[in-house]
Protein backbone atom coordinates (compact mmCIF):
# COMPACT_ATOMS: atom_id res chain seq x y z
CA UNK A 1 0.00 0.00 0.00
CA UNK A 2 2.89 2.28 0.58
CA UNK A 3 4.28 1.76 -2.60
CA UNK A 4 1.22 2.86 -4.47
CA UNK A 5 0.83 6.04 -2.11
CA UNK A 6 4.30 6.56 -3.58
CA UNK A 7 3.88 6.15 -6.67
CA UNK A 8 0.93 8.05 -7.13
CA UNK A 9 2.05 11.60 -7.17
CA UNK A 10 5.22 10.49 -9.71
CA UNK A 11 2.33 9.32 -11.94
CA UNK A 12 0.33 12.72 -11.56
CA UNK A 13 3.75 14.91 -12.64
CA UNK A 14 3.95 12.10 -15.57
CA UNK A 15 0.36 13.11 -16.69
CA UNK A 16 0.93 16.60 -16.06
CA UNK A 17 3.70 16.41 -18.36
CA UNK A 18 1.72 14.97 -21.08
CA UNK A 19 -0.98 17.43 -20.81
CA UNK A 20 1.42 20.62 -20.93
CA UNK A 21 3.33 18.48 -23.65
CA UNK A 22 0.03 18.18 -25.93
CA UNK A 23 -1.23 21.91 -25.24
CA UNK A 24 2.10 23.48 -26.21
CA UNK A 25 2.57 21.27 -29.27
CA UNK A 26 -1.44 21.89 -30.00
CA UNK A 27 -0.38 25.41 -30.17
CA UNK A 28 3.39 25.50 -31.56
CA UNK A 29 1.25 23.66 -34.56
CA UNK A 30 -1.49 26.40 -34.93
CA UNK A 31 1.46 28.46 -34.91
CA UNK A 32 3.29 27.38 -37.62
CA UNK A 33 0.87 25.42 -39.88
CA UNK A 34 -0.21 27.94 -42.52
CA UNK A 35 3.63 28.78 -42.44
CA UNK A 36 4.51 25.03 -43.30
CA UNK A 37 1.64 25.29 -45.76
CA UNK A 38 2.58 28.41 -47.39
CA UNK A 39 6.10 27.19 -47.71
CA UNK A 40 5.56 23.71 -49.04
CA UNK A 41 3.59 25.21 -51.71
CA UNK A 42 5.98 28.09 -52.38
CA UNK A 43 8.98 24.80 -52.32
CA UNK A 44 6.47 23.32 -55.57
CA UNK A 45 5.87 26.71 -57.50
CA UNK A 46 9.68 28.01 -57.34
CA UNK A 47 10.48 24.19 -59.17
CA UNK A 48 7.64 24.17 -61.60
CA UNK A 49 8.03 28.17 -62.35
CA UNK A 50 11.86 27.60 -62.95
CA UNK A 51 10.66 25.58 -65.94
CA UNK A 52 9.26 28.67 -67.88
CA UNK A 53 10.75 32.02 -68.61
CA UNK A 54 9.52 35.18 -66.33
CA UNK A 55 6.45 36.61 -68.21
CA UNK A 56 5.25 34.08 -70.22
CA UNK A 57 2.47 33.11 -68.23
CA UNK A 58 0.34 35.65 -65.73
CA UNK A 59 -1.67 32.92 -64.09
CA UNK A 60 -0.99 30.90 -60.79
CA UNK A 61 0.42 27.90 -61.68
CA UNK A 62 -0.18 25.87 -58.89
CA UNK A 63 -3.95 26.14 -59.74
CA UNK A 64 -3.64 24.60 -62.40
CA UNK A 65 -2.40 21.16 -61.53
CA UNK A 66 -3.73 18.10 -62.74
CA UNK A 67 -3.24 14.52 -62.73
CA UNK A 68 -2.90 12.37 -65.43
CA UNK A 69 -2.09 9.00 -66.92
CA UNK A 70 0.78 8.36 -68.89
CA UNK A 71 1.67 4.65 -69.34
CA UNK A 72 4.77 3.65 -68.81
CA UNK A 73 4.89 6.36 -65.75
CA UNK A 74 4.29 5.80 -62.18
CA UNK A 75 2.56 9.66 -61.30
CA UNK A 76 2.34 11.99 -63.49
CA UNK A 77 0.87 15.89 -62.60
CA UNK A 78 0.64 18.41 -65.34
CA UNK A 79 0.38 22.68 -64.68
CA UNK A 80 -0.70 24.76 -67.33
CA UNK A 81 0.70 28.34 -67.89
CA UNK A 82 -0.92 30.69 -69.57
CA UNK A 83 -0.56 34.37 -70.94
CA UNK A 84 -3.70 36.59 -70.99
CA UNK A 85 -6.07 33.58 -71.26
CA UNK A 86 -4.18 31.59 -73.98
CA UNK A 87 -1.83 28.62 -72.73
CA UNK A 88 1.60 28.75 -73.99
CA UNK A 89 3.27 25.89 -71.95
CA UNK A 90 2.51 22.31 -70.16
CA UNK A 91 4.98 21.21 -67.12
CA UNK A 92 4.97 17.56 -66.23
CA UNK A 93 5.69 16.56 -63.11
CA UNK A 94 6.24 12.93 -63.61
CA UNK A 95 7.79 10.06 -61.68
CA UNK A 96 9.73 6.93 -63.24
CA UNK A 97 10.62 3.70 -61.76
CA UNK A 98 13.36 3.24 -64.06
CA UNK A 99 16.31 4.03 -62.37
CA UNK A 100 18.65 2.39 -61.54
CA UNK A 101 18.01 2.56 -57.66
CA UNK A 102 14.58 3.67 -57.53
CA UNK A 103 12.05 6.04 -58.59
CA UNK A 104 13.42 9.22 -60.42
CA UNK A 105 10.72 12.63 -59.94
CA UNK A 106 11.53 15.28 -62.69
CA UNK A 107 9.86 18.39 -64.58
CA UNK A 108 9.48 18.41 -68.20
CA UNK A 109 8.35 21.55 -69.59
CA UNK A 110 6.70 21.26 -72.88
CA UNK A 111 5.92 24.49 -75.35
CA UNK A 112 2.64 24.64 -77.10
CA UNK A 113 4.26 23.84 -79.70
CA UNK A 114 5.40 20.59 -78.50
CA UNK A 115 9.04 21.51 -77.84
CA UNK A 116 11.01 20.99 -74.60
CA UNK A 117 11.25 24.19 -73.03
CA UNK A 118 13.46 22.48 -69.88
CA UNK A 119 13.43 19.57 -67.22
CA UNK A 120 14.90 19.44 -64.40
CA UNK A 121 15.36 16.39 -61.68
CA UNK A 122 13.50 17.05 -58.31
CA UNK A 123 14.06 14.13 -56.81
CA UNK A 124 16.52 10.60 -57.29
CA UNK A 125 18.28 7.79 -55.62
CA UNK A 126 20.86 7.24 -58.51
CA UNK A 127 24.57 6.55 -57.57
CA UNK A 128 26.44 9.60 -56.24
CA UNK A 129 29.29 10.68 -58.44
CA UNK A 130 27.62 8.63 -61.48
CA UNK A 131 23.96 8.58 -62.19
CA UNK A 132 23.24 11.89 -60.42
CA UNK A 133 24.82 13.21 -62.88
CA UNK A 134 21.40 13.86 -64.39
CA UNK A 135 21.03 16.44 -62.47
CA UNK A 136 21.58 19.93 -64.12
CA UNK A 137 23.37 20.94 -60.65
CA UNK A 138 26.14 18.10 -61.92
CA UNK A 139 26.86 18.45 -65.49
CA UNK A 140 25.03 19.56 -68.51
CA UNK A 141 23.82 16.75 -69.87
CA UNK A 142 20.01 17.59 -69.36
CA UNK A 143 20.24 20.50 -71.39
CA UNK A 144 20.38 18.59 -74.28
CA UNK A 145 16.67 17.91 -74.44
CA UNK A 146 16.12 21.75 -74.86
CA UNK A 147 14.29 22.60 -77.97
CA UNK A 148 13.99 19.11 -78.85
CA UNK A 149 11.06 17.53 -80.06
CA UNK A 150 9.39 14.21 -81.23
CA UNK A 151 10.30 15.19 -84.85
CA UNK A 152 13.72 16.12 -83.93
CA UNK A 153 14.92 13.75 -83.59
CA UNK A 154 12.72 11.04 -84.58
CA UNK A 155 10.85 9.02 -81.90
CA UNK A 156 12.72 5.69 -82.78
CA UNK A 157 15.80 8.00 -82.07
CA UNK A 158 14.82 8.47 -78.31
CA UNK A 159 17.39 6.85 -76.25
CA UNK A 160 20.67 7.10 -75.12
CA UNK A 161 23.53 6.93 -77.89
CA UNK A 162 25.08 3.74 -75.58
CA UNK A 163 21.69 2.29 -76.57
CA UNK A 164 21.81 3.33 -80.32
CA UNK A 165 19.74 6.84 -79.97
CA UNK A 166 20.48 10.35 -80.60
CA UNK A 167 21.49 11.57 -76.86
CA UNK A 168 24.62 11.44 -75.14
CA UNK A 169 24.69 8.91 -72.07
CA UNK A 170 25.94 9.65 -69.04
CA UNK A 171 28.99 8.08 -68.27
CA UNK A 172 28.84 4.46 -66.96
CA UNK A 173 25.19 5.47 -66.38
CA UNK A 174 23.16 3.77 -69.09
CA UNK A 175 20.31 2.76 -67.02
CA UNK A 176 19.92 6.62 -65.39
CA UNK A 177 20.39 8.24 -69.08
CA UNK A 178 17.84 5.62 -70.45
CA UNK A 179 15.04 6.21 -67.75
CA UNK A 180 15.07 9.82 -68.32
CA UNK A 181 15.23 10.17 -71.80
CA UNK A 182 12.37 7.59 -71.54
CA UNK A 183 10.27 9.30 -69.76
CA UNK A 184 11.04 12.62 -71.53
CA UNK A 185 9.95 10.87 -74.96
CA UNK A 186 6.89 9.46 -72.95
CA UNK A 187 5.92 13.05 -71.99
CA UNK A 188 6.62 13.96 -75.33
CA UNK A 189 4.38 10.72 -76.62
CA UNK A 190 1.54 12.12 -74.32
CA UNK A 191 1.49 15.65 -75.62
CA UNK A 192 1.29 14.42 -79.34
CA UNK A 193 -1.93 12.52 -78.93
CA UNK A 194 -3.51 14.53 -76.06
CA UNK A 195 -2.03 18.01 -76.27
CA UNK A 196 -4.73 20.04 -77.45
CA UNK A 197 -7.21 18.26 -75.46
CA UNK A 198 -4.76 18.73 -72.43
CA UNK A 199 -4.10 22.59 -73.08
CA UNK A 200 -7.84 23.13 -73.74
CA UNK A 201 -9.52 21.19 -70.57
CA UNK A 202 -7.13 22.89 -68.56
CA UNK A 203 -8.08 26.35 -70.08
CA UNK A 204 -11.78 26.03 -69.83
CA UNK A 205 -11.28 25.68 -66.47
CA UNK B 1 34.09 26.65 -10.61
CA UNK B 2 36.54 24.32 -11.97
CA UNK B 3 33.48 21.97 -12.16
CA UNK B 4 31.77 23.53 -14.90
CA UNK B 5 35.14 23.85 -16.48
CA UNK B 6 35.18 20.00 -16.13
CA UNK B 7 31.83 19.35 -17.61
CA UNK B 8 33.02 21.94 -20.45
CA UNK B 9 36.22 19.35 -20.80
CA UNK B 10 34.28 16.46 -20.67
CA UNK B 11 31.90 17.28 -23.28
CA UNK B 12 34.24 19.19 -25.67
CA UNK B 13 37.27 16.31 -25.44
CA UNK B 14 37.28 13.67 -22.85
CA UNK B 15 34.16 12.33 -22.99
CA UNK B 16 33.24 13.96 -26.77
CA UNK B 17 29.30 12.09 -27.07
CA UNK B 18 30.81 11.65 -30.78
CA UNK B 19 34.34 10.61 -30.36
CA UNK B 20 34.39 8.68 -27.10
CA UNK B 21 31.10 7.59 -26.01
CA UNK B 22 30.58 6.82 -29.77
CA UNK B 23 26.80 7.73 -29.12
CA UNK B 24 24.10 9.01 -31.53
CA UNK B 25 26.23 7.59 -34.94
CA UNK B 26 23.17 7.21 -36.67
CA UNK B 27 22.33 10.81 -37.42
CA UNK B 28 26.36 11.41 -37.18
CA UNK B 29 27.25 9.05 -40.11
CA UNK B 30 23.93 9.69 -42.41
CA UNK B 31 23.77 13.49 -42.20
CA UNK B 32 27.77 14.57 -42.40
CA UNK B 33 27.68 14.29 -45.82
CA UNK B 34 28.32 18.50 -45.78
CA UNK B 35 29.38 20.69 -43.44
CA UNK B 36 25.73 23.06 -43.81
CA UNK B 37 23.82 19.69 -43.10
CA UNK B 38 26.65 18.79 -39.95
CA UNK B 39 26.22 22.22 -38.60
CA UNK B 40 22.25 22.16 -38.95
CA UNK B 41 21.72 18.72 -37.55
CA UNK B 42 24.03 19.59 -34.58
CA UNK B 43 22.20 22.80 -33.50
CA UNK B 44 18.79 21.29 -33.83
CA UNK B 45 20.14 18.55 -31.66
CA UNK B 46 22.16 20.78 -29.12
CA UNK B 47 18.40 22.36 -28.65
CA UNK B 48 16.86 19.55 -27.78
CA UNK B 49 19.57 18.66 -25.87
CA UNK B 50 19.71 21.63 -23.10
CA UNK B 51 15.39 21.59 -23.55
CA UNK B 52 15.52 17.70 -22.28
CA UNK B 53 18.12 18.25 -19.55
CA UNK B 54 16.85 21.36 -17.88
CA UNK B 55 13.58 19.95 -18.13
CA UNK B 56 14.51 16.29 -16.70
CA UNK B 57 16.85 18.24 -13.75
CA UNK B 58 14.05 20.85 -12.83
CA UNK B 59 11.92 17.60 -12.27
CA UNK B 60 13.97 15.78 -10.77
CA UNK B 61 12.88 14.89 -7.31
CA UNK B 62 9.35 14.12 -8.72
CA UNK B 63 10.81 10.86 -10.15
CA UNK B 64 10.13 7.51 -9.61
CA UNK B 65 11.36 4.21 -11.06
CA UNK B 66 8.32 3.36 -12.76
CA UNK B 67 7.88 6.55 -14.71
CA UNK B 68 11.37 7.95 -15.25
CA UNK B 69 12.49 6.54 -18.34
CA UNK B 70 8.91 7.03 -20.35
CA UNK B 71 8.87 10.71 -18.60
CA UNK B 72 12.01 11.16 -20.29
CA UNK B 73 10.90 10.43 -24.09
CA UNK B 74 7.81 12.43 -23.56
CA UNK B 75 10.17 15.29 -22.99
CA UNK B 76 12.58 14.12 -25.30
CA UNK B 77 10.08 13.70 -28.12
CA UNK B 78 7.81 16.82 -27.19
CA UNK B 79 10.76 18.88 -27.53
CA UNK B 80 12.14 17.31 -31.06
CA UNK B 81 8.37 17.62 -32.17
CA UNK B 82 8.53 21.61 -31.58
CA UNK B 83 11.98 21.52 -33.26
CA UNK B 84 11.07 19.72 -36.15
CA UNK B 85 8.03 22.09 -36.42
CA UNK B 86 9.77 25.27 -36.30
CA UNK B 87 12.55 23.77 -38.42
CA UNK B 88 9.67 22.94 -41.39
CA UNK B 89 7.79 26.50 -40.92
CA UNK B 90 11.33 28.79 -40.97
CA UNK B 91 14.53 26.59 -42.16
CA UNK B 92 12.21 24.67 -44.73
CA UNK B 93 15.37 24.40 -47.38
CA UNK B 94 17.20 22.89 -44.80
CA UNK B 95 14.30 20.78 -43.18
CA UNK B 96 13.87 19.23 -46.55
CA UNK B 97 17.35 18.28 -47.32
CA UNK B 98 17.88 16.84 -43.12
CA UNK B 99 14.77 14.84 -43.90
CA UNK B 100 13.82 12.21 -41.61
CA UNK B 101 16.87 13.01 -39.29
CA UNK B 102 15.45 15.61 -37.79
CA UNK B 103 12.51 13.67 -36.18
CA UNK B 104 14.97 10.63 -35.51
CA UNK B 105 16.93 12.75 -32.89
CA UNK B 106 14.55 11.29 -30.87
CA UNK B 107 16.37 8.04 -31.05
CA UNK B 108 19.57 10.01 -30.70
CA UNK B 109 20.96 8.17 -27.23
CA UNK B 110 23.02 11.24 -26.36
CA UNK B 111 20.12 12.86 -25.39
CA UNK B 112 18.68 10.22 -23.16
CA UNK B 113 22.17 9.18 -21.86
CA UNK B 114 22.40 12.42 -20.14
CA UNK B 115 18.86 12.81 -19.02
CA UNK B 116 19.39 9.89 -17.15
CA UNK B 117 23.18 9.80 -15.95
CA UNK B 118 23.39 13.61 -15.51
CA UNK B 119 20.64 15.90 -15.62
CA UNK B 120 18.39 13.51 -13.05
CA UNK B 121 20.61 13.90 -10.31
CA UNK B 122 21.86 17.42 -10.81
CA UNK B 123 20.72 20.72 -10.19
CA UNK B 124 19.31 22.56 -13.05
CA UNK B 125 22.68 25.19 -13.52
CA UNK B 126 25.37 21.83 -14.13
CA UNK B 127 22.61 20.36 -15.77
CA UNK B 128 22.37 23.17 -18.62
CA UNK B 129 26.00 23.56 -18.98
CA UNK B 130 26.36 19.93 -19.39
CA UNK B 131 23.89 20.13 -22.21
CA UNK B 132 25.71 22.57 -23.98
CA UNK B 133 28.92 21.00 -24.17
CA UNK B 134 27.84 17.65 -24.79
CA UNK B 135 26.01 19.33 -27.37
CA UNK B 136 28.35 21.58 -29.01
CA UNK B 137 30.89 18.47 -28.79
CA UNK B 138 29.14 16.28 -30.94
CA UNK B 139 27.52 19.16 -33.03
CA UNK B 140 31.50 20.22 -33.49
CA UNK B 141 32.29 16.55 -34.75
CA UNK B 142 29.34 16.80 -36.92
CA UNK B 143 30.91 19.77 -38.58
CA UNK B 144 34.36 18.46 -38.83
CA UNK B 145 33.78 15.14 -40.10
CA UNK B 146 30.87 17.09 -42.43
CA UNK B 147 33.59 19.57 -43.77
CA UNK B 148 36.48 17.11 -43.94
CA UNK B 149 33.78 14.88 -46.65
CA UNK B 150 32.48 17.45 -48.27
CA UNK B 151 36.14 18.67 -49.21
CA UNK B 152 37.34 15.13 -50.27
CA UNK B 153 34.13 14.26 -51.83
CA UNK B 154 33.27 17.16 -53.82
CA UNK B 155 36.05 19.66 -53.20
CA UNK B 156 33.54 22.57 -51.76
CA UNK B 157 33.30 23.82 -48.33
CA UNK B 158 30.16 25.33 -46.72
CA UNK B 159 28.13 24.54 -50.16
CA UNK B 160 24.09 24.97 -49.33
CA UNK B 161 24.57 27.39 -46.51
CA UNK B 162 21.82 29.69 -48.04
CA UNK B 163 19.67 26.68 -46.07
CA UNK B 164 20.75 27.88 -42.94
CA UNK B 165 21.66 31.43 -43.36
CA UNK B 166 19.28 32.84 -45.47
CA UNK B 167 20.06 34.29 -49.17
CA UNK B 168 22.61 36.21 -48.34
CA UNK B 169 24.78 33.19 -47.70
CA UNK B 170 24.31 32.12 -51.31
CA UNK B 171 27.96 32.53 -52.59
CA UNK B 172 29.56 31.43 -48.88
CA UNK B 173 29.93 27.78 -50.74
CA UNK B 174 34.33 27.94 -51.19
CA UNK B 175 35.67 25.80 -54.34
CA UNK B 176 38.33 24.40 -52.09
CA UNK B 177 40.17 22.02 -54.62
CA UNK B 178 40.40 22.10 -58.19
CA UNK B 179 38.66 19.00 -59.44
CA UNK B 180 34.89 18.94 -60.70
CA UNK B 181 34.45 15.39 -59.34
CA UNK B 182 35.49 14.67 -55.96
CA UNK B 183 36.77 11.20 -54.32
CA UNK B 184 33.25 9.96 -54.81
CA UNK B 185 33.90 7.56 -51.57
CA UNK B 186 33.91 10.41 -49.15
CA UNK B 187 30.37 11.05 -50.07
CA UNK B 188 29.07 7.56 -49.47
CA UNK B 189 28.51 6.04 -46.35
CA UNK B 190 31.75 4.09 -46.11
CA UNK B 191 33.37 7.54 -46.13
CA UNK B 192 31.19 8.48 -43.16
CA UNK B 193 33.27 5.42 -41.09
CA UNK B 194 36.45 5.89 -42.53
CA UNK B 195 36.00 9.52 -41.61
CA UNK B 196 35.00 9.10 -37.91
CA UNK B 197 37.47 6.22 -37.52
CA UNK B 198 40.18 8.62 -38.76
CA UNK B 199 38.89 11.47 -36.15
CA UNK B 200 38.56 8.84 -33.24
CA UNK B 201 42.19 8.05 -34.51
CA UNK B 202 43.87 11.42 -34.29
CA UNK B 203 42.43 12.31 -31.29
CA UNK B 204 43.65 9.19 -29.34
CA UNK B 205 46.93 10.32 -31.23
CA UNK B 206 46.77 13.43 -29.30
CA UNK B 207 45.59 12.01 -26.15
CA UNK B 208 49.05 9.28 -26.12
CA UNK B 209 51.27 11.86 -26.76
CA UNK B 210 50.29 14.59 -24.59
CA UNK B 211 50.36 11.59 -21.98
CA UNK B 212 53.73 10.64 -23.35
CA UNK B 213 55.00 13.91 -23.07
CA UNK B 214 53.56 14.45 -19.24
CA UNK B 215 55.12 11.46 -18.11
CA UNK B 216 58.99 12.14 -20.20
CA UNK B 217 58.85 15.55 -17.93
CA UNK B 218 58.89 12.75 -14.71
CA UNK B 219 61.64 11.08 -14.03
CA UNK B 220 61.82 8.04 -16.21
CA UNK B 221 59.45 5.07 -16.12
CA UNK B 222 60.97 1.43 -14.89
CA UNK B 223 59.19 -0.26 -17.74
CA UNK B 224 61.25 2.07 -20.10
CA UNK B 225 64.49 0.18 -19.25
CA UNK B 226 64.44 -3.80 -19.59
CA UNK B 227 67.19 -4.74 -17.73
CA UNK B 228 65.46 -3.01 -13.98
CA UNK B 229 63.18 -5.81 -12.71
Amino acid sequence: MKESSTLAPALAVFAGLGLVAALLLAGLNALTEERITDERRNHALRAVSAMLLAGSYDNDLLDTAEPIEIRGLEEATTYTSRLSGSATALVFDIVTANGYSGDIRLLVAVSAEGVVLGSRILEHRETPGLGDRIERDKSDWLAQFDGKSLGRPPAEEWAPDRRGGAFDTVTSATISSSAVVDAIKRVLLTFESRGDVLLRETQAK
Amino acid sequence: MTDMNRIWRDGLWDNNPGLVQLLGLCPLLAVSNTAVNGLGLGLATLIVLVASSVLVSALRNTWRPETRIPAFVLIIASTVTAIDLSMQAWLHELSRSLGIFVPLIVTNCTILARAEAFASRQPVGSSLVDALAQGTGFAAVLVVLGAGREMVGRGTLLDGAEMLFGDSAAGWSIPVLPFEQGLLLAVLPPGAFIGLGLLVAGRQYLVNRSREAGVKSRPAPSTADPTTP
